[in-house]
């Protein structure tokens, strides 16, 4: 993997002195050619898909198809029919939550290191519908309880749904998902998996999970903002209702009556984000290219090589297990020390742009009375002289701020 | 406090650029719910705070270190040293407008408002060699009597005495607006008193003081028609006096008989002696009621100095 080559596709890190990205967590860069893309489909075929009959509409229709079909296999899917296309992962989980039909009484489990668009619907429906919500504890070092969550399992009649975040925005641990997968099958429960952090930094391949449903953004693998995806069994999503209904919905209507098209169509209401879509085909077969396995291994080097670093600072605190534990992001704080200030004054005084605050996992860190972390959130095009770089200018503003 | 201090700061500064107007809005919104007295939600303290630090660590670590340290306290010192700075602007407005300069009456400090300081330029005695210059502070009345000058309504309680010299540009800008002073307060006393600072004017004198003499209503013309003429003209030119002095209705040869008496060279002598006992260093020096305006001041200075508002 040639890391130099890699940045000539980003605009931002071609430029004479580039800035130091290190919160590809909450958004990643888009090379050149995701950009391009959106570029060609707005200046050169701006139609809508599915609907007109005309070359620039058949082109969008052609172009959009291509990009399930990418996604399909970027994720090992059986069928492109079961990629619909979202907004984002909080649309996914929302159309899950809404869509599953879920009644009083109803068990859906989660981790307590959930994202607040995988904990928020649930405390919803707990308030609205009267389903239980029920939380697995981690282990002290922050990582997924397999025990406990087979204890919850084992101590419930019945649960309906095991959402759960597949790799955490907080520390990049990733859950073990195969095993949680096939205890919440044997106790006849579906699973959710949150992959927006997962999906850029390791492969995945659902069909190998069984997991039922997978979701994800665009923009945290390199694609364009506003586009997600919903990865369900078709079994499963044919079962559902969909959660937004109306225009591309439905095959036709009268006044009374009316008849969804299959899936995916019937969850894809309204004017899609077609350029969205088309950029996001573009983004995973960049990613694709540079192979997520060579990924994966570039950003443990530069996981495992920061928390040296960061090692050497007093009274750092790193959130979450050993770095060869963690994906690519590391969340650290230092008592006494405000984390927005702190990715301020990197950002001020050394061009690094970091996350700080509770990185909308808000739970875990009321729990624990922290105020909050700074977030470094590595990708394929960082290198290992931006982290001395950045190991460099945090110990001068920790310094400053001690 | 720190709210405080970014307001006036970032609103100055919002004056040019459109980013700190920003700032300004985030620090009114700081102080409305400080003053409020609730809690600031906006973090625009932590936020501006560390974007200075942020600046400031690029530099030195050690002097961020003790901004940051000492950041509270800094913060007052600079928002006493900002009120007492706005304070301090607003007197220098103030007194521009009443004084026309930003430093009070006759200051000759630099002024924002008038940067070339022509409201305090003065046509300067430079024949003179001081040991110590003269301040404004020592131009007074007191020492003098200007009763043999030419002088309209005598009797009125507001006076105003004008030295200045004919050929002088700053004279020159002041008379007109001493002119309309008087239109529009008709119940002033006024004097004139001619002191001869550039070359070439010292004949003039003469010319005043027998003016007056002659025939003391005739001699307001006069003067209005010297003002009027080119300094070209009147430059040691007794014969271009004499046009004008006919044309203001004298009789020469009365005029020239007074002029070349040796009792008018006394007494010419003796007003200059009285001017220069007022402690003047240049022309014009208007005084209004005994305070001595020294340079050409705008209208506005010299309608105050006749008519001050109540408390000033």
């Amino acid at each position: 993997m040639n890391v130099s080559s890699i940045r000539q596709d980003f605009p931002l890190l071609r430029k004479d002195k580039p800035v130091v990205y290190f919160d590809s967590a909450c958004q990643s860069l888009r090379p050149q050619q995701v950009i391009d893309a959106l570029v060609e489909y707005y200046s050169e075929y701006p139609a809508c898909g599915g609907r007109s009959t005309h070359r620039l509409a058949d082109r969008v229709t052609k172009e959009v198809e291509k990009a399930r079909e990418t996604v399909r296999k970027f994720i090992k899917a059986a069928k492109k029919e079961e990629i619909v296309f979202t907004r984002n992962t909080t649309e996914g989980i929302n159309l899950i939550a809404h869509s599953l039909g879920l009644q009083k009484g109803d068990v859906v489990i989660s981790s307590d290191k959930e994202h607040n668009s995988d904990l928020i619907p649930w405390q919803v429906l707990v308030e609205q519908v009267g389903i239980e919500h029920i939380i697995v504890p981690s282990r002290e070092n922050n990582t997924f309880d397999l025990a406990a969550f087979e204890h919850i399992l084992q101590k419930q009649k019945s649960v309906k749904l095991v959402a759960m975040c597949f790799t955490s925005n907080l520390d990049s641990n990733t859950i073990p998902a195969a095993e949680i997968i096939k205890l919440s099958h044997k106790k006849g429960a579906l699973v959710l998996l949150d992959g927006a952090v997962t999906i850029a930094h390791q492969p995945i391949d659902v069909r190998k999970l069984d997991v039922d449903f997978l979701v994800f953004s665009g923009h945290k693998i390199c694609g364009p903002s506003g586009i997600g995806v919903l990865y369900g069994k078709q079994k499963l999503l044919e079962k559902l209702s969909p959660f937004m209904v109306g225009g591309d919905t439905v095959a036709w209507s009268t006044y009374t009556t009316h008849e969804f098209l299959p899936v995916p169509e019937k969850f894809e209401a309204g004017l899609q984000d077609y350029a969205g879509i088309i950029g996001l085909g573009k983004a995973l077969e960049y990613v694709e290219k540079i192979g997520l396995d060579n990924i994966a291994k570039h950003e443990k080097e530069l996981t495992v090589y920061m928390a040296e670093l960061l090692g050497q600072i007093p009274n750092m605190h790193i959130i979450g297990p050993d770095a060869k534990e963690r994906g690519s992001i590391t969340s650290f704080y230092i008592p006494g020390i405000d984390s927005h200030q702190i990715a301020l004054m990197l950002s001020e005084s050394a061009n690094i742009m970091v996350r700080s605050g509770q990185h909308c996992v808000h739970s875990w860190f009321a729990k624990r009375n922290i105020k909050g972390s700074v977030r470094i959130s590595l990708s394929f095009y960082n290198t290992k002289e931006e982290i001395e770089y950045f190991g460099k200018q945090l110990k001068k503003v920790v310094s400053v701020l001690g | 406090m720190f709210c405080f201090l970014a307001l006036i700061v970032f609103a100055i500064m919002g004056i040019f650029s459109a980013s700190n107007r920003e700032l300004a809005k985030e620090a009114l919104a700081c102080v409305f719910t400080r003053v409020t007295f609730r809690p600031c939600r906006t973090n625009f303290k932590d936020k501006t705070k560390a974007m200075l630090l942020g600046k400031l660590v690029t530099r030195s670590a050690v002097v961020a270190k003790f901004v940051n340290k000492n950041f509270e306290l800094l913060s007052w010192a600079f928002f006493i040293l900002s009120v007492v700075s706005t304070i301090w602007v607003a007197k220098g407005v103030y007194d521009y407008y009443l004084y026309g300069n930003c430093n009070g009456l006759n200051s000759s400090g630099f002024c924002v408002f008038d940067p070339k300081g022509l409201n305090s330029s003065v046509s300067s005695l430079n024949e003179k060699c001081y040991v110590k210059p003269p301040t404004e502070a020592n131009v007074t009345l007191k020492n003098s009597n200007f009763s043999s000058f030419p002088v309209k309504n005598p009797q009125a309680k507001k006076k105003i005495i004008f030295i200045g010299c004919y050929l002088c540009d700053y004279t020159r800008a002041a008379y007109p607006q001493i002119k309309q002073l008087l239109k529009q307060n008709p119940d002033v006393s006024f004097t004139f008193a001619h002191f001869p600072v550039k070359a070439g004017s010292s004949y003039l004198s003469n010319y005043d003081y027998c003016t007056y003499k002659e025939d003391p209503k005739k001699f307001w013309n006069f003067n209005d028609l010297l003002f009027s003429s080119s300094k070209a003209d009147l430059y040691d030119n007794p014969s271009y006096a004499d046009k004008e002095a006919v044309k203001a209705g004298y009789n020469l040869d009365q005029l020239h008989a007074c002029i070349n008496s040796a009792a008018t060279k006394t007494a010419v002598e003796a007003q200059q002696n009285e001017i220069i006992k007022t402690g003047i260093y240049g022309t014009p020096t208007i005084f209004i009621d005994g305070t001595p305006y020294i340079g050409p001041k705008p209208y506005r200075v010299y309608e105050h100095g006749l008519k001050p508002w109540f408390l000033f």
